[in-house]
């Protein structure tokens, strides 16, 4: 399988190392052992930071996260999962792919196929050349996927929900930035908690599914409360087949939600 | 060279060696030792070669940490978090043992992704160390799940539901997706025997595989040797080669002469 | 002396080139039987230790005898003859016989396979089975129908299994619908999201928690216009169904009974898609499947069996 030039390179590199090499004892092993020891102490100061920071209490985080989250819950319906942050680039790939028929390329599919691509690396370049600037691809490639794992990695950290338990904590800073009154901000808690955000996007937050336009300015085109109200209720009135029907809610929650979206101008008119 | 030692220094070395024969007498293994501390490696291996024996370092106080939280953690789901709140909070310095452990993971991840990034860029996978590459990918794969096994053990809710849609993952692939799910979780639902399955692999199954093949991985390294970094002016196995400018470190050995043998430009003997 | 032992593994040499070594003999054997006897007599029985001392002397006495042939001039007994030599079966004609060290590979292979199956097999079956094992979905009482009026959403956070403890803690979305054919009828959803099994909530104000009496069921009502799941942004509508993210189906809803005035949770099953609403709802069901399964559409059959 080897051709006889990658085998007079073996060769060669036999020779090089034994005439000139050193021994790997003392002067290789010595970085070794430098390196080691930055990596303990580096351990050791993680887990200092980490316990001092935080407290017994379970939840109770410091700078480095808490020392265990609440005893597990089955039966939870406010908890928010995420895995170790060595597969947030994972976690987020799952985030990405939205519909349904896609669901197993997220899960099985790019993760096998990167997988598969780690493996037959060898045998794809079989080029003997080193050296960076003779190695276009693979250097692209390199950057590419630290690029990628990165920025993937980093998207999973900061993703955020757009659901009732975490909107609910943006209302104060929607009143703020909109001057909303004091119905616009209960209609704000209630569009928190009725799970708009799910496919709205709002100001900074929430998710953009399904062609929802944005709603932080939806105000500005001059339509009322009443107006609102109605459309939400039914929105296949109104030429919508893709949101669902909220008349279930009642006429005051939704006249509530209505104030709230036509007081919602946009901050002081520009972007 | 060495001074004219006392005849009493003398028999105290031979005093020492005595244990030290014996032993190679009847395994060999100290000339083993001896053979891989004083092996020659290339004169231009630097800090970037250090990554693969910190990953190894890493490993090891795993390890060493793992041994000592299984003599206090208790695999059963009634018990798991009330044990692990009894290392953190009330064992002497078992915070510190907890700590290295949940660090030392991230730690071991990272270096292993950052010498995988440095074998590739050296180009350190090409002929003859394409085998090696592979055992670092398994190695890789491995190391991912033991993290994965080991996040659930606390059984708070971060383990539980990461541990739910990390198995669940499985069940999304084609075929036998559900079938591996249910094997993983002992069962349709998570329950005691998913908590006593993922203990016993990360334990003793991804243990034992790891080792397997670190053991394997540093015999191929002894055997193949260690590559040149690819900028190298001098690397070993190179066909031509400039007169050896390069800057020594601090603690390089001094290239020896050639005895008066004829050289080529490189140094190698003439034919 | 340390001269004389030069290396290990060398014999030293004797004077006398040729020692006489006595001739093999059983009768030490039996001596050394007979001492343990009577030892072991001193400590169990006494009588042990006489019979002991009798076999002693007997053994004792044929032993000399036998060691002393050569002084006493008798004949040396018998030693067991040479064993005679084989002769190689190379030369023999005829037709190729199956050889020996074949049939010993073979044999060695064969048995170490057989050996390799007898211990991994029935290990890997046990670690298997559980995945072929149908779940047993045990009976959960939810609590009297008074807990749920009609019309109303309520969270019910229950202990499926009470001997598991916290580990069967499940979550299921109830809502009354109203009698239909004078039987009650209930909407019963499971609480997990059917794109990878994260906790769904409920999308809308929620009340106060009150625990039932005399079960482990905590009712929460509320008010949602759906339900979303915080992993991955799966949303679906207050039937279950999907309204937007990855959710690759209907979320998974339970069968119940209706004992003694009390609504009783039966067992799982999947769902595709439910038509129509409440009371009037078609369902049709599916075998309980994980999270992330399709049970129809094309998909289905990337899945053909779900244990």
């Amino acid at each position: 399988m080897s051709n006889p030039q990658e085998r007079a390179y073996f060769k060669r590199y036999k020779e090089d190392v034994e005439r000139e090499g050193k021994p790997f004892f003392p002067y290789a092993m010595f970085h070794d052992t430098v390196m080691s020891l930055v990596v303990v102490c580096v351990i050791v100061a993680l887990a200092c930071v980490w316990y001092f920071t935080s407290g017994e209490e379970a939840g109770d985080a410091g700078i480095l996260g808490p020392r265990y989250t609440e005893e597990a819950d089955p039966g939870t319906t406010s908890f928010v999962p995420r895995p170790d942050w060595y597969f947030y680039f994972l976690f987020y790939l799952l985030r990405i792919f939205k519909w349904p028929e896609s669901v197993v390329l997220g899960t099985v599919g790019i993760p096998t196929i990167a997988l598969i691509l780690l493996l037959v690396l060898p045998f794809v370049d079989r080029r003997r050349e080193r050296r960076l600037v003779r190695r276009p691809v693979a250097v692209v490639g390199a950057l590419l996927v630290i690029a990628s794992m990165g920025i993937l990695t980093y998207r999973g950290a900061t993703a955020e929900e757009s659901l009732a338990s975490e909107a609910v904590e943006q209302v104060d800073a929607w009143v703020e930035a909109q001057g909303l009154s004091e119905e616009g901000a209960e209609g704000a808690a209630l569009f928190a908690e009725l799970g708009c955000l799910n496919c709205h996007t709002y100001l900074d937050s929430g998710a953009s599914q399904l062609g929802a336009p944005d709603l932080s300015e939806i105000g500005a085109t001059g339509q009322t409360a009443e107006e609102f109200a109605a459309y939400i209720a039914n929105p296949a009135e109104f030429g919508n087949n893709v949101m669902p029907a909220y008349e279930d809610q009642g006429e005051e929650i939704l006249l509530l939600v209505g104030t709230f979206l036509e007081e919602s101008k946009g901050e002081g008119g520009g972007e | 060279m060495a001074r004219a030692k006392s005849k009493r220094k003398q028999q105290l070395e031979h005093a020492l060696l005595v244990p030290v024969d014996w032993l190679e007498e009847r395994s060999g293994l100290v000339g083993g030792l001896k053979y891989f501390l004083f092996r020659k490696v290339p004169r231009d291996t630097n800090w970037f070669h250090t990554l693969g024996s910190a990953t190894l370092t890493a490993f090891i106080v795993q390890l060493v940490t793992g041994v000592v939280l299984a003599f206090y953690y208790k695999p059963s789901p009634n018990e798991a978090y009330a044990s692990i709140q009894y290392i953190t909070n009330d064992l002497t310095l078992g915070w510190l043992v907890r700590g290295m452990h949940r660090w030392g993971a991230s730690v071991f991840i990272i270096l292993l992704f950052l010498h995988m990034g440095r074998v590739f860029l050296f180009g350190a996978y090409k002929y003859p160390r394409e085998l090696n590459w592979l055992l670092g990918v398994l190695l890789l794969v491995l190391a991912m799940l033991e993290g994965f096994t080991g996040y659930l053990l606390p059984w708070d809710q971060t383990a539980y539901w990461a541990t739910v849609v990390g198995i669940n993952l499985n069940a999304t692939a084609p075929f036998l997706g559900p079938f591996l799910s249910d094997f993983l979780r002992g069962g349709q639902e998570i329950g005691t025997d998913t908590l006593a399955r993922f203990y016993s692999m990360h334990m003793l199954l991804i243990p034992g595989g790891l080792i397997a093949l670190i053991t394997l991985h540093l015999y191929l390294v002894i055997r193949l040797g260690v590559t040149s970094p690819p900028w190298s002016k001098e690397a070993a196995g190179d066909e031509r080669k400039e007169v050896s400018t390069a800057k020594r470190g601090l603690l390089e050995p001094r290239p020896r002469g050639d005895g008066g043998v004829a050289t080529d430009v490189r140094g190698r003997p003439e034919a | 002396m340390a001269d004389e032992l030069e290396r290990p593994g060398e014999t030293p040499e004797h004077e006398d080139a040729e020692a006489h070594l006595p001739s093999p003999t059983i009768w030490p054997f039996a001596f050394a039987g007979a001492v343990a006897l009577i030892l072991l007599g001193l400590i169990v029985n006494a009588w042990a230790t006489v019979i002991g001392v009798a076999l002693a002397v007997v053994f004792g006495f044929l032993w000399i005898r036998q060691v002393t042939h050569e002084v006493r001039g008798e004949p040396e007994p018998i030693e067991a003859p040479a064993p005679p030599t084989v002769e190689p079966e190379a030369e023999e004609e005829g037709p190729p016989r199956y050889e020996r060290s074949k049939f010993l590979e073979g044999a060695t292979i064969g048995i170490g396979a057989a050996i390799g199956a007898i211990v991994t097999l029935p290990v890997l079956g046990f670690a298997v089975a559980p995945a072929f094992v149908d779940q047993d979905y045990p009976e959960v009482d939810l609590g009297p129908l008074d807990e749920y009026p009609e019309g109303e959403w309520l969270i019910a956070t229950f202990t499926s299994i009470p001997d598991d403890g916290k580990i069967s803690r499940r979550t299921a979305f109830v809502r009354y619908n109203g009698m239909q054919d004078s039987v009650p009828s209930f909407s019963i959803l499971s609480n997990r999201c059917v794109h990878l099994g994260c906790p769904t909530q409920p999308q809308g104000p929620s009340g106060e928690t009150r625990e039932l009496e005399g079960v482990p069921v905590v009712l929460t009502p509320t008010q949602p216009s759906g339900y979303g799941c915080p992993c991955h942004g799966g949303a679906y509508d207050v039937e279950g169904n999907r309204t937007a993210g990855p959710p690759v189906r209907a979320l998974d809803r339970y069968e119940y009974s209706i004992v003694e005035g009390r609504l009783v949770l039966g067992s799982p099953y999947s769902v595709a898609e439910v038509e129509g609403e409440g009371a009037d709802a078609v369902i049709v069901k599916y075998s309980p499947s994980d999270p992330g399964v399709h049970v129809d559409g094309p998909e289905q059959y990337l899945y053909p069996y779900v244990p």
